[in-house]
């Protein structure tokens, strides 16, 4: 029950990127490709769960008043050990995402979920509260991502299908430049939040008329 | 509450601080042992690659006199030289790898790492068409490099005039180089 509930919050009603609004930083910049989306959510995902498992281990160990330092570098330590990972294993993916890796360190979300979930709740819990809020960031970036890459650049995939050049669905000359750009990634953002908001509120009514029913 | 002493409550804050981060300290140290030296190989790997690129049969490492600051390697082949120069780009460098033949005209360039602007500067070192032709002007070319706006021949890119004017003053650093080799 509890585990339908949490991926049920981390998914949509609590999505980390479209009801939070956390991590947006990441979202604007790296969302250009396939690729980079989910590269960025599984790297996210890992960080999270593993800093979500350890410190809500730690969650009685750690004085309240130093909370903020040791999370930070419990979250640092996770991070650099993925960064290093991916230099040394998977060299396009860090030439792709570049400087954003090492900024998961001052990513809100992970902050935000030790502090709000994993201070206070149990190791599983926790485990399971890293998983659904990652797969929820990935979920939501690699919507952006697929949208912003189809109408600006035109393609499909890039960095991973077709040899790393993606599959071309638009001509080359007719993609809109602009959603590749930063203002491109604020528009996309909010069609895809009011997005996320329609489906919300359509189950929301869904819902309802099921109870009114019985 | 039970109530502890200002001394006691100090270091109790600060010792578990400490075993905290000792901990991820030396976790850190035992990954990047693993870590390092794949990512040297990468590196080198992705320099030789630039190397073959720019110098047709790649060459061997040799002593060289700098006096522009960006030249950070000079590699001596059969058809010339490779040149790595690291130019201040429009954010950080662009370190790039130029191949210069024999008579001191520019063989090819091929751009190793950048953070330029995505979608403006980056053009010049994607795989794209518009790349391939902005890198495309300095083959063959000798003496004053310079984007057109300078009085040079080389096209910037659109709306990347700062990381294009880079690019030039990377081959012209590398052309100055080879030519004080003799």
């Amino acid at each position: 029950m509890n585990l339908k509930k949490q991926l049920y919050e981390g998914l949509l009603t609590k999505n980390p990127v479209t009801v939070q609004l956390l991590g947006m930083c990441s979202t604007m910049a790296i969302t250009t490709s396939l690729f980079n989306g989910l590269g960025m959510g599984a790297a996210v995902t890992i960080i999270l769960t593993c800093s979500n498992i350890l410190i809500s281990a730690l969650r009685k160990f750690i004085p309240n008043e130093i909370r903020i330092a040791a999370y930070v570098t419990i979250i640092a330590g996770f991070v650099t050990i993925v960064d290093l990972a991916i230099q040394a294993f998977l060299p396009e993916l860090s030439t792709s995402l570049g400087v954003f890796i090492p900024l998961i360190v001052v990513n809100c979300i992970i902050l935000g979920r030790a502090e709000a979930f994993a201070s206070k709740n149990t190791v599983l819990a926790s485990t399971l509260d890293g998983i659904f809020q990652g797969i929820g960031y990935t979920v939501a970036l690699t919507i952006v991502c697929v949208i912003r890459e189809l109408l600006g650049s035109g393609t499909f995939g890039g960095g991973l299908l077709n040899g790393g050049e993606g599959i071309r669905v638009i001509p080359q000359q007719y993609p809109a430049m602009l959603l590749v750009m930063p203002v491109g990634g604020f528009l996309v953002l909010g069609c895809v939040i009011a997005g996320s908001q329609w489906l919300m509120k359509h189950l929301e009514m869904k819902n309802k008329k099921k109870e009114a029913a019985k | 509450m039970k109530t502890e002493s200002t001394l006691r409550y100090v270091l109790r804050l600060t010792l578990t601080l400490l075993v905290i981060t000792s901990v991820v300290a030396v976790a850190l140290a035992g990954v990047n042992s693993v870590t390092a030296p794949r990512i040297a190989q990468q590196q080198a790997e992705k320099t030789l690659q630039a190397i073959q690129a720019v110098l047709p049969g790649g060459g061997e490492s040799i002593p060289f006199q700098d006096d522009t600051g960006m030249v950070s390697q000079v590699y001596q082949g059969e058809q010339g030289y490779a040149v790595q120069v690291a130019p201040p780009g429009f954010k950080g460098e662009i370190v790039m790898m130029v191949g210069v033949d024999n008579q001191g005209a520019v063989l090819g360039i091929s751009i190793i790492s950048h953070s330029e602007t995505a979608g403006l500067g980056d053009i010049a070192a994607a795989d794209s068409a518009a790349g391939e032709a902005f890198r495309g002007q300095f083959a063959g070319a000798s003496g004053n490099i310079a984007v057109t706006k300078d009085g040079g021949g080389i096209d910037a890119i659109t709306n990347a005039t700062i990381t294009s004017r880079a690019v030039c003053a990377g081959v012209s650093a590398a052309l100055e180089c080879v030519a004080n080799l003799g």
